[in-house]
């Protein structure tokens, strides 16, 4: 359930739940006191002082469910979880317009940890699942001394597209890869 | 006759919407109405070169198309068309409700540097310079080094940046602090008065001031490295400078605080304006504590949220103040909570008289909330990572710009009569609201889906999918190009008042 929450489709999913309540709303307030009635109300003035609460406690309380539970999807999480022994280190160099890696080949099942720098401009690394839909991206500053890094489980077997997601100039669409997973 | 008028004046087409007699209210009326007529001419270019994008890649003609116009669309609907409509309607506001001048040396330098560095930037790209909105630095510089664009398109580039920054961040807030709290008061010039404790008049020196404030690092850091394009003073002395990290964090809390400045600016816009459209008349909010709550909270949590950029460069960008940025970007949003509940706790009380100005101005509120929730959950780190660099964030840019300068234009209406004594034609203004916000919102739901799937931003081969969401935006921004156009025709159509 978590795991569809947090990926895109269901960052827009929650999207739709938060604006659609309120699209709802604030029409039929305007449409009412526009259209319908649209003279002063005599609503009491504590009726607009819980109302007041009532909707800053709902906003309070989904924000702070929303990120509590994303903690488990951050990458400080991941990483910490993740079994250390068995993780492979994969070296990454960005360059206009390609990606040198140390390694583009797996097994299903491999944890990677990708660790990308960028030699020339802002560039980014970004991993595409074989069914289309975007696993993460992290952005390449140069001129740091950390690389970018993160870990990564390969659940099915296919070809990843890798892209560059940061516009990095004219052949930016250009700047592509593919990794392989096979199966176990 | 003054020179704002005569501009006007000889302007074809966009001439007619702003013509004016000479009165006693040129000061506060002509320069606010060359610069929203300026802006509306940006708007026009910048919607052709919109569509022209879905059209590039559709047709396929070329990654220098899509490269070059994306970077000439995204530059002139941020800068010299929303930018510059904000600081006409601004300052028309702060002179009638302050009772100040709104011409002088500022604002003419304003409108002169806004409007050059726009051109001078133009230029640059033509020669190409094809390096986005958001400069992308370190990018200008190995642009050169690689051969993607000389050295000479650089330097104009820089130096048309440069005007527009000036323009952004020293002028006009200069100019508006001082209208606020110095310059000489005329009471023939004050049409609706307002003290400074108004939360209309509180989101405005907010605004102009984090623009000054979070803008000065960067002239600090752009200055000395346009100074050396000059041959001015020697590499070393801009070492510390060109380092990415330095110039991109810099850039980004202006960036960033930029879209934020021009937020509390319109929710202080509404909330001056939504009161003077009740149906009982009495011209008051539900609360102005809470709405100046609101803007607080709006300016103390917006400031240190940029983090938000730099989310996916995780572990250079420290956990720590990636949580700081996910946390206040959520916090903005409580602000934004309040401000909806003022809007409608003073429309439940007080009725509204459906004017379209209110209704230009509630459909922009409506958009800016929508896009409000799209831009909350990128900045949660964990969606940051399955989102960032996708056309949710590119979509998200345009869509709170679109949505701003849908208030102002509604704010617009509502000035209108005052600037040029007339009004404007009412039904093809609501014809206008009504192609305006649906075509948003089929812009803006198309942009998301998009960005779900995964779609780049910034990508000259849109391919499978993408290259359907991109017809669906060919086909909704045809639409929006249309309310633009009935949007001119309300104010060209318009009539003269009679007394
Ligand atoms: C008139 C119809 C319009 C169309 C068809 C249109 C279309 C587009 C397209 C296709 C993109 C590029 C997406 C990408 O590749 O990342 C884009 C980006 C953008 N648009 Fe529009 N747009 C329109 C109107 C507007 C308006 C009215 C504004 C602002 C008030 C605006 C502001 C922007 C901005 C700031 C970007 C981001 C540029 C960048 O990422 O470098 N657009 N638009
Ligand atoms: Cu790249």
């Amino acid at each position: 359930m978590t795991d569809f929450i947090y990926s895109s489709w269901g960052a827009l999913v929650i999207t739709l739940l938060m604006q659609i309540p309120f699209l709802i709303i604030f029409f039929s307030v305007v449409n009412k006191k526009a259209f319908v009635d649209n003279v002063a109300a005599d609503t009491p003035a504590e009726k607009y002082t819980s109302t007041r609460y009532l909707w800053i406690a709902v906003v309070l309380i989904s924000f702070f469910v929303i990120n509590f539970a994303s903690v488990k999807y951050m990458p400080t999480f991941v990483e910490a979880n993740a079994e250390l022994s068995n993780v492979k280190d994969v070296d990454i160099s960005a360059t206009s317009w390609k990606f040198d890696m140390s390694e583009r080949s797996f097994k299903v099942g491999d944890t990677v940890r990708f660790l990308a720098k960028s030699e020339d401009t802002m560039h980014s690394f970004a991993l595409y699942h074989p069914d289309g839909g975007l696993l993460f991206t992290m952005m390449l500053m140069p001129g740091l001394e950390t690389a970018s890094a993160l870990v990564h489980t390969f659940d099915k077997p296919g070809v990843y597209m890798v892209r560059c997601l940061e516009y990095c100039g004219v052949n930016h669409h250009g700047m592509r890869s593919v990794i392989t997973v096979a199966e176990k | 006759m003054s020179v704002a008028n005569t501009l006007i004046q000889k302007a074809p087409f966009f001439g007619r919407m702003f013509q004016m007699e000479e009165s006693d209210l040129n000061p506060i009326n002509s320069w606010p109405a060359l610069m929203a007529m300026t802006s509306f001419v940006w708007l026009t270019i910048a919607a052709v070169l919109g569509l022209s994008m879905p059209a590039i890649q559709l047709f396929d003609l070329g990654s220098h198309w899509y490269y070059q116009n994306i970077t000439l669309h995204g530059a002139a609907m941020a800068f010299p068309f929303a930018f510059q409509l904000m600081v006409a309607m601004s300052l028309h506001r702060a002179g009638a409700c302050l009772g100040k001048r709104a011409d002088g040396i500022l604002v003419a330098l304003t409108y002169i540097l806004m409007n050059v560095g726009a051109l001078l930037l133009t230029v640059a790209v033509l020669m190409g310079f094809h390096v986005t909105y958001t400069v992308m630095f370190p990018l200008p510089v190995v642009g050169v080094m690689t051969g993607q664009w000389s050295m000479s398109a650089l330097v104009i580039g820089f130096t048309g940046i440069a005007f527009v920054l000036l323009s952004m961040i020293l002028t006009y807030p200069i100019k508006i602090l001082r209208m606020s709290f110095f310059e000489k008061k005329h009471d023939e010039l004050q049409l609706a008065e307002r003290s400074l404790k108004d939360p209309g008049m509180i989101g405005m020196i907010m605004g102009v001031l984090v623009l000054l404030i979070t803008g000065l690092p960067l002239l600090a850091t752009a200055s000395p490295i346009l100074l050396h394009l000059y041959g001015i003073i020697p590499a070393e002395w801009i070492a510390w400078a060109v380092k990415p990290v330095v110039f991109e964090f810099i850039f980004y809390i202006f960036a960033h605080n930029l879209m934020e400045a021009m937020a509390i600016m319109i929710v202080g816009a509404v909330y001056a304006t939504l009161p003077l459209c009740t149906a009982d008349g009495s011209r008051r909010l539900y609360s102005d504590k809470i709405a100046n709550l609101a803007l607080w909270i709006l300016l103390v949590t917006s400031i240190t949220s940029f983090f938000h950029h730099f989310f996916t460069m995780y572990p250079a960008l420290p956990s720590t103040f990636a949580y700081h940025g996910n946390i206040m970007s959520f916090a903005t949003a409580i602000g934004g909570a309040l401000t909806i509940f003022t809007i409608l706790a003073t429309i439940w009380k007080h009725g509204l008289v459906a004017t379209p100005a209110v209704f230009l101005i509630l459909g922009g509120f409506v958009m800016y909330i929508l896009d409000g929730v799209t831009a909350i959950v990128i900045s949660n780190v964990a969606w940051n990572f399955k989102l960032h660099g996708t056309v949710w964030a590119g979509g998200h840019a345009m869509s709170v710009l679109i949505a701003i300068s849908m208030i102002w234009m509604g704010m617009l209406y509502y000035h209108y009569p005052l600037m040029t004594n007339r009004t404007i034609n009412d039904s093809t203004a609501r014809k206008c609201i009504k192609y305006f916000f649906l075509s948003f919102i089929g812009l803006f739901y198309t942009f998301l889906v998009a960005g779900a799937a995964g779609m780049p931003r910034r990508n000259a081969a849109w391919e499978g999918d993408w290259l359907i969401y991109g017809a669906m935006l060919g086909v909704f921004g045809t639409i929006l190009i249309y309310s633009f156009f009935l949007y001119f025709s309300s104010l060209r159509n318009s009539k003269a008042l009679d007394f």
